[in-house]
């Protein structure tokens, strides 16, 4: 149902939602409905720049409990309302944009902290707080949730679990679907279930699993339990340039197959290694790929592990060795690159092309995607990163970027450029075994791509949608749902 | 417009949501619109007609702003997000579309603009209208400028252009610090010690801006007490939690309270989980307490539950505001006068 401010319906239902989580906590005036209108997804960005006003909620809704977030998906599958859960906004795919109105469901009031278990190394909280808090208040008590991605400032840890979230130490730790003990959710229907306590179990297949990632599209995390680490007692880096990507990718591939365990690793090419990590540095890297990585714990097991990492990098691979200070660069700024001035900015269009595969197609995707960017779209820039290494492969942070002047005047075209691009790339990226994505999610941007992607296993993924969601509420037209 | 001089935070906020997490008002209200994302993309929007000043919600939400100035400290870049709020709050102003209780506030604080000095010297000592209704804090500075043996003038009176600058009252702020400055000239006051935060950044910052020079040098009280030949016969007893003073962490780069309390000889315990974010309750917007009371509970609400103890941590603070601020949620503050005081 969609309803005109100006009807008597609008008040109806605004009062059924007034009643559920108190006065204060529904607003209908325009400047708050603004604020959720745009998130970090690039075709909005584009549309407010160029004046073009962006689609609306009806009501933005601040739960203050799970019972409260029962009561309003009740209310909204009573009237057929859509609900667009928001935690920090800051996804990048369109997500959490409440395309056809209705109610966002902006879950940061529901940021309690309720402490580490010290027995079970666990965590749990309500699923609005900003990860960034989480982390302080884990810290505080001497623990760290090694969650630490660069959107950790304004993302909610409910928008990480929603679209299966990763961070820079995601090589030890995990990606945050590796961090989570269970789940509380709200269904789309209004039931409140709680997952099984441990992820690890024979008691049928795993309904964690099944919310991680679902984009909102079937149900409410709302509560969370993740693991929890004791602040290592040493963590070092250290960094080296080889004369190309494809022999640094060679010895971070050897790295992560010898089965050391660094915490964190990252590959530039040359192009995003000259252009940008040069600039955050603040030092002149004008040749090579920047390869960096890191392991952290107990210091003799951590220098133990360096030191056969070393062996790799410099005595198999010949790279040329910028010390621990080339390492400690890139820790001390690896948020500085996501900051406006480092970040690339509307008016240029720029889109994160994030693909995952295994080492055997890896430098396939990354070729197939520079070259159709290149040969197809010759006024962008194609750069691209390797970041989040585990035993088996690695993800491609590939980037495609048009200056401003190159970007069409008119919105429509812009947006027209910009889908041509992902169309070309992503096709590129899955016919040479990618998967999209690795931590971005799908959200509004990619769910034309779901099916191509899921294949014949996706009226399952479909059957799931219209079993929990049956009038269609949750999040619509996100993840090609 | 006066936003137009900001035009690089506009430009490169209205997207960014790196300082999301130390936005104090947002994080109270759990809202978008008190981001400086969105207040950015908002002023944007008022160049294309997405946004207008006939908006009264966007122009609540910009006299939300607690005007901590964290977003800029944190900024790798320091994009002047709070020069862009206040610059806003001219624009509306100028436009005729201030909220009437805005317009009340500053033509009472305008008419307060009027000052007395008791005694002579040409050192005087600022007690501005905030710091004068704390009792202890003013008889703490008395007790220190006697163990010093000095005995400045006392300067009373109102407003000295800084809340009025706050409010976007610029013509005004700019007259009553005109006025400030003839008094000072007309009293020989060659040295000012001031106590509040506030009224040293206006002395020391805003005036400058205005095109005023000032016939005195302008020590913060904590600087004065540092350089003075004060014997402190007392280590504090118990371990104290300083809180960062957003006029002096994040506009003023002034380290002097850190300074005396090493001086003093204070054991200190960091507050809160992190050194980062606003404890100080909408300090930097002034009269946040006057405008919106209900919001700077809220705020002293979310301070206290950072607290090891609410019931028995001893805070330490540089201005009365805060103080005060803090004390209505259940803390145990101090003024850096009087935990100096309590020293002797």
């Amino acid at each position: 149902m969609k309803t005109s401010p100006d009807s008597y319906m609008f008040e109806m239902i605004r009062t059924e939602l007034t009643d559920a989580v108190g006065d204060a906590n529904v607003d209908v005036k325009f400047a708050d409905k603004f604020g959720h209108s745009i998130d970090y997804y690039w075709i909005p960005e584009m549309w407010h720049d160029r004046g073009k006003p962006c689609p609306q909620a009806d009501f933005i809704v601040h739960p203050g409990s799970t019972e409260e977030v029962s009561k309003v998906m009740k209310i909204a599958n009573q009237y057929k309302i859509p609900v667009v859960p928001w935690g920090g906004g800051s996804g990048s795919q369109g997500g959490a944009l409440p395309v056809f109105g209705g109610i966002v469901l902006d879950m940061k009031r529901m940021d309690k902290y309720y402490g580490v278990d010290r027995e079970s190394y666990t965590v749990r909280c309500q699923t609005g707080i900003i990860a960034r808090h989480l982390e302080w208040n884990c810290n505080k008590e001497g623990f760290s949730t090694m969650h630490l991605p660069a959107s950790i400032a304004c993302a909610t840890i409910g928008g990480f679990l929603a679209h299966r979230g990763t961070g820079v130490l995601s090589t030890k730790y995990g990606k945050i679907e590796d961090m989570v003990m269970s789940l509380e959710v709200v269904t789309p229907t209004g039931e409140i279930i709680h997952t099984l306590p441990v992820p690890r179990h024979a008691s049928g297949p795993d309904l964690t699993m099944l919310f991680l990632g679902s984009e909102g599209t079937l149900g409410v995390i709302t509560e969370v339990t993740l693991k929890v680490h004791p602040q290592p007692e040493s963590r070092q880096f250290r960094a080296y340039i080889f004369p190309d990507f494809h022999t640094a990718m060679q010895a971070g591939a050897t790295l992560m197959r010898s089965r050391l365990q660094p915490c964190a690793m990252r590959l530039y090419d040359e192009t995003e290694t000259k252009t940008h990590v040069s600039k955050v540095f603040g030092i002149d890297l004008d040749k090579g790929a920047y390869l960096v990585f890191g392991f952290d714990g107990r210091k003799d097991i951590v220098d133990l592990q360096m030191k056969h990492a070393r062996e790799i990098m410099e005595g198999q691979f010949k790279g040329k060795d910028l010390g621990a200070k080339g390492g400690e660069w890139w820790w001390e700024n690896k948020y500085k690159f996501f900051y406006p001035g480092y970040m690339f900015h509307v008016p240029q269009a720029f889109g994160t092309l994030d693909t995952v595969a295994d080492f055997a197609h890896i430098e396939k995707v990354y070729w197939a995607m520079k070259n159709v960017v290149n040969k197809e779209f010759p006024e962008a820039r194609f750069i691209g990163h390797f970041s989040h290494w585990y035993e088996w492969g690695c993800m491609l942070y590939a980037r495609f970027i048009f200056p401003g002047d190159k970007v069409p005047p008119n919105e429509r075209e812009a947006a027209a450029l910009y889908n041509a691009v992902w169309d070309k790339a992503i096709r590129a990226a899955i016919a040479n075994g990618g998967v999209i994505n690795e931590h971005h999610g799908v959200g509004l941007k990619l769910g034309r791509y779901v099916k191509d992607l899921y294949g014949t296993a996706m009226p399952v993924l479909q059957g799931l949608k219209k079993q929990l969601d049956p009038n269609g509420i949750m999040n619509p037209g996100k993840l090609g749902l | 417009m006066n936003i137009d001089k900001y035009e690089e935070a506009i430009l490169n906020c209205r997207f960014c949501f790196m300082c999301r997490h130390l936005s104090a008002i947002g994080n109270v209200r759990h809202t978008e619109v008190d981001t400086p994302r969105v207040r950015a993309a908002m002023l944007y929007g008022l160049r294309t007609g997405t946004n207008s000043f006939d908006d009264g919600d966007f122009i609540d939400a910009l006299y939300r702003q607690d005007l901590s100035a964290c977003c800029v400290h944190h900024c790798v870049n320091h994009y002047d997000e709070n020069g862009l709020a206040l610059a806003a709050r001219a624009d509306v102003v100028e436009a005729g579309k201030a909220p009437e209780a805005v317009k009340a506030l500053a033509a009472e604080l305008a008419a307060t603009s009027s000052w007395k000095m008791a005694g002579k010297g040409d050192v005087a000592w600022f007690l501005d209208a905030t710091t004068a209704a704390d009792k202890e804090a003013t008889a703490a500075a008395k007790k220190l400028f006697a163990a010093a043996k000095a005995a400045p003038a006392t300067i009373t009176g109102g407003c000295i252009g800084k809340a009025l600058k706050v409010l976007g009252f610029i013509p005004e702020a700019k007259a009553a610090a005109a006025k400030f400055a003839a008094f000072l000239s007309e009293k020989g006051v060659r040295t000012l010690v001031v106590s509040n935060p506030a009224a040293y950044d206006a002395l020391t910052r805003d005036y400058a801006d205005f095109g005023i020079k000032l016939p005195c040098k302008v020590l913060h009280i904590s600087q004065w007490i540092l350089q003075s030949k004060i014997k402190f016969a007392r280590k504090p007893a118990a371990p104290v939690y300083p809180i960062a003073d957003d006029f002096m962490r994040n506009y003023d780069g002034l380290d002097a309270p850190e300074k005396l309390l090493k001086a003093l000889k204070a054991e200190t315990k960091p507050f809160g989980t992190n050194d980062e974010e606003t404890y100080c309750c909408g300090e930097g917007a002034v009269v946040l307490d006057r405008l919106n009371p209900g919001l700077v509970g809220e705020l002293a609400k979310y301070v206290a539950a950072r607290a090891d103890d609410p019931k028995k941590d001893s805070l330490v603070v540089a201005s009365a505001y805060v103080k005060k601020a803090l004390s209505a949620a259940g803390l145990k503050a101090v003024t850096l006068e009087e935990f100096a005081a309590a020293c002797l």
